[in-house]
């Protein structure tokens, strides 16, 4: 597995396949309808949602209930910024992931020194009153009712021009992801996963970069959140309910949380699952339950962990079989 | 405020408290035994109160229809959830506690679209048995009777419970169990088996809570939403696995619901938030339960 | 001669139970000595507060004339001080190598980096410290589906990421057969020689123990009731009666 000619060949093939799947996306306004390019867009943002959350969830272990949260912080502050000042919208749109950081720096704060069910429940209340201040606060963020009519500059008030911008930041994002997930914090982030306790013994102050990769996550999250205003031109407290951060996590084990493209293809399966099968019947949520059960029984990794495996296999029995446990 | 209104306003919230007892301390009991936060408690909740307002529809001719339903439908509930044990959550005990929380979600949807198709989306009245319709009249004290009821159904079921743990032998391996699980294995008992009953004990208080709920309020989808974050306020405030937590931690959030809506209405709910935030980062344990 | 690492008046209790009482000793650079003890000694709650696992109650620890008591474990392996456990612990789903290059890598503070590549960051060090505890051919398996004495072995390895001067090793033989448990001491012995480390370990295994240590402490009870060479320990009565004890 180490062999650096079978490495290279690899790469090759990864970076092939990766730069295919861009011109795919680059060219799809070509020939679909508007209609199909918005919903592209809105995978392509939900993709990054969920990569933020991944970061949190596969690479460093932290399982969020309330990622919904921080999106909507991004959302928000945007909206609001946009909503009561002249700022232009670039500068707005920078705003939603920054104050979703620095709100996570408070949140992550208190929700680090907990474990497991009781971390996830503290980043459930979190979330739930970040949802109860923006409903409630009717003069400030006009509560129920949302803020709607967010202005976008006009180049990119199109469905094709926005989608395109949204193409380019998600991508630069996830370049940013990559880097980090590649970076020896990445690696530290999953031996967190693996082993917090041994972690700590390596001379890793275990809050620290827990709290790191809660504010990381927290940044792109906001980001998506930002990124999705613009997108629909709105926002709504229910950005931030608890259904939102749930639909995240389906999305993350959808696509398999331990890959690094497995929230992208989860967050394309699940809008298209979503379209598909709410117009032949009201009960998306019965179908949306039973295949992630389906998938929870059967297909451990998400897709992308089944396909891999496959892979693997197949590889292994190719010829390269002689290492013996 | 007047005196009346402050007995009212305390009367409320006890009956809430009691309400939300008796749905939340399966959540918990289940959780102290088997280690698994099951979301799908609140769908358990929703079930009980439907198979109660189908049970008692179709005995409406019968008298005492209410009673009926309000025995049978927990037991409904408790041989569902049995399958669901069964045939779904023994598969993931082993696995990371996410899996554990999406699966359990995923029975969220299915259960909720279930109702859904069983019984239409609109929502559905249970008439308020007798002898527990109309007020209590008390100088100028007015108050519905079936919450009068409801206050009694709390401390009743706690009792009942404080007893099966107890004195039963179910109850010592419960307690054995919550308190170290490899010892109990080790100690012979049937762990899957008593996993089973643990879970099916949490769904027919969950059934029964939404039985005795129904009266109260409409049947209807999504009514287990609203209950499901308010269950997870309770048990952390409490502490998971706690009895008595769930029974304190209940009584605090009914009141804190209470005059939180006196002093400032709409930030009401977040009043408990605040609360399960302040647990959780001064004593994660809950206030009853043991530390880890 | 100051000692390399001082223990003095180490106690600790949980919930009235005093599992470490009172517990005075010291290791001289380049030692090789061993902690034995009936179950319940409480040789892992010492080893616990040696590696800042659990802060003592009273009394002092001190690494080379630094008082490190109360530090918690990650400054504790900065300064030279490394464990392995009893209970294997390792990062099951990384691979063999980037088991120790996690080690590695953060014994050169270069954890905080975003922006380098770590495919193959510190591959020299680490490779040579896969060869040195023999698992070098093995480095891109992943660590979970090793055999039991390799995840041993890897245990060490992680541990020797640190480069640290003290190993602390609690039960590096556990749930060996005798051939591994010969194997794996045959390589303590070696690394210790070729890193320069000083060596303390608990151990059950009584021909672990009097292969390798110079000298040994008993410990019972929470306290360490007798000190010595090997022989000297084979002759204590009081030692004889606990271990006699324990065998019934």
């Amino acid at each position: 597995m180490m062999d650096p000619e079978l490495d290279r060949n690899h790469t090759i093939k990864t970076i092939g396949g990766l730069v295919a799947v861009l011109l795919v996306f680059l060219i799809l306004p070509l020939f679909l309808p508007v209609g199909w390019l918005s919903l592209v867009n809105e995978m392509i943002i939900l993709a990054l949602a969920a990569c933020g959350l991944n970061l949190m969830l596969g690479y460093a272990g932290m399982v969020s209930f309330g990622p919904a949260g921080l999106y909507a912080v991004g959302a928000y502050t945007t909206a609001l910024i946009l909503y009561y000042t002249e700022i232009p919208f670039g500068l707005a749109l920078i705003a939603g992931p920054v104050s979703a950081a620095i709100a996570s720096v408070i949140i992550g704060w208190f929700c680090v020194r907990l474990t497991h069910v009781y971390f996830a429940l503290l980043t459930l209340a979190f979330a739930q009153i970040i949802h109860t201040i923006v409903f409630e606060w009717y003069g400030f963020t006009k509560g129920d009712d949302g803020i709607v009519g967010i202005r976008v500059p006009a180049f990119l008030d199109s469905i094709t021009n926005y989608y395109y911008f949204s193409l380019i930041i998600v991508c630069i994002c996830l370049a940013l992801m990559w880097m980090i997930v590649n970076s020896p914090f990445g690696k530290i982030l999953q031996a967190l996963r693996e082993n917090p306790e041994r972690t700590k013994f390596i001379g890793i102050h275990v809050r620290l970069y827990q709290l790191s990769a809660f504010v990381i996550s927290s940044f792109f999250l906001g980001a998506a959140g930002s990124l999705f205003c613009g997108f629909n031109k709105n926002v709504f407290p229910n950005y931030a309910h608890w259904m939102k951060s749930t639909e995240m996590l389906v999305v993350c084990l959808l696509g398999g949380v331990y890959s690094f493209l497995g929230p992208v293809v989860g967050s394309i399966i699940y809008i298209l699952l979503d379209k598909v099968i709410s117009s032949f019947t009201q009960y998306w949520p019965l179908v949306l339950g039973l295949v992630v059960l389906a998938l929870l029984l059967f297909l451990k990794g998400g897709i992308v962990g089944f396909i891999s495996e496959k892979i693997t296999a197949s590889r292994e029995s190719r010829g390269k079989g002689e290492r013996n446990v | 405020m007047t005196l009346q209104g402050l007995i009212i306003q305390l009367l409320s919230g006890i009956s809430t408290g009691m309400v939300i007892f008796l749905i939340a301390v399966g959540l918990s009991l289940v959780f102290g035994t088997l280690q698994v936060l099951n979301l799908a408690h609140a769908a358990f909740y929703m079930l009980g109160a439907y198979l109660c307002f189908w049970i008692s529809s179709i005995l409406s001719q019968v008298t005492g229809a209410f009673w009926w339903a309000l025995f049978l439908a927990p037991l409904g509930v408790a041989i569902f959830g049995g399958l669901v044990e069964v045939l779904l959550l023994r598969r993931i005990y082993d696995r990371e506690h996410l899996d554990q929380y999406l699966l359990t979600f995923a029975l969220i949807l299915i259960i909720g679209d279930l109702c859904k198709l069983a019984w239409g989306v609109d929502f559905n009245m249970v008439p308020t048995p007798w002898p527990f319709n109309g007020p209590v009249i008390w100088g100028k004290i007015i108050f519905p009777r079936y919450n009068l009821f409801l206050i009694l159904c709390g401390p009743v079921v706690f009792v009942g419970l404080w007893a099966l743990i107890r004195y039963t032998r179910l109850g010592k391996i419960i307690r054995a169990m919550t308190y170290n699980r490899e010892m109990a294995n080790a100690l012979g008992t049937n762990v899957p088996l008593i996993y089973t009953v643990v879970f099916m004990l949490g769904c027919w208080l969950a059934g029964l809570g939404g039985a005795l709920v129904s009266p109260m309020s409409s049947v209807m989808p999504g009514m287990d939403m609203v209950i499901l974050i308010e269950c997870f306020i309770i048990v952390v405030i409490g502490g998971l696995g706690s009895l008595p937590g769930a029974f304190l931690g209940s009584l605090i959030f009914g009141l804190v619901n209470a005059f939180g809506i006196l002093v400032a209405p709409r930030l009401a709910i977040a009043f408990a938030f605040i609360l399960m935030i302040i647990v959780l980062i001064v004593r994660p344990w809950g206030l009853m339960g043991k530390p880890e | 001669m100051k000692g390399m690492f001082s223990v003095k008046g180490i106690s600790k209790s949980f919930g009235g139970l005093l599992a470490v009482n009172d517990v005075t000793f010291h290791l001289e650079s380049g030692e090789l000595s061993s902690i034995i003890g009936p179950n319940g000694a409480g040789k892992t709650t010492l080893f616990n507060l040696l590696t800042g696992d659990l802060k003592p109650e009273a009394g002092e620890i001190l690494f080379k004339d630094k008082d490190i008591t109360g530090l918690p474990p990650h400054r504790i392996c900065r300064m030279g001080i490394g464990r392995s456990f009893q209970r294997t612990n390792i990062f099951p789903r990384l691979s063999v190598f980037d088991n120790v290059q996690v080690a590695v890598m953060s014994w050169e503070r270069k954890c905080r980096n975003i922006f380098l590549k770590a495919r193959n960051m510190n591959k020299k060090e680490t490779e040579e410290i896969l060869d040195s505890v023999g698992l070098g051919d093995k480095k891109g398996m992943t660590a979970g589906l090793l055999a039991h004495g390799d995840q041993r072995r890897l245990e060490i390895g992680i541990a020797l990421g640190s480069y640290p001067e003290l190993l602390l090793l609690d039960e590096p033989t556990a749930g060996m057969s005798p051939e591994e448990s010969n194997k794996t001491v045959e390589l303590i012995q070696r690394l210790a020689r070729e890193k320069d480390l000083t060596l303390l370990f608990i151990e059950h295994d009584m021909s672990v123990v009097f292969g390798i240590s110079e000298k040994i402490r008993v410990m019972h009870l929470g306290s360490i009731i007798a000190e010595g060479r090997l022989e000297e320990i084979r002759a204590n009565d009081e030692v004889q009666r606990i271990y006699l004890a324990e065998e019934r």
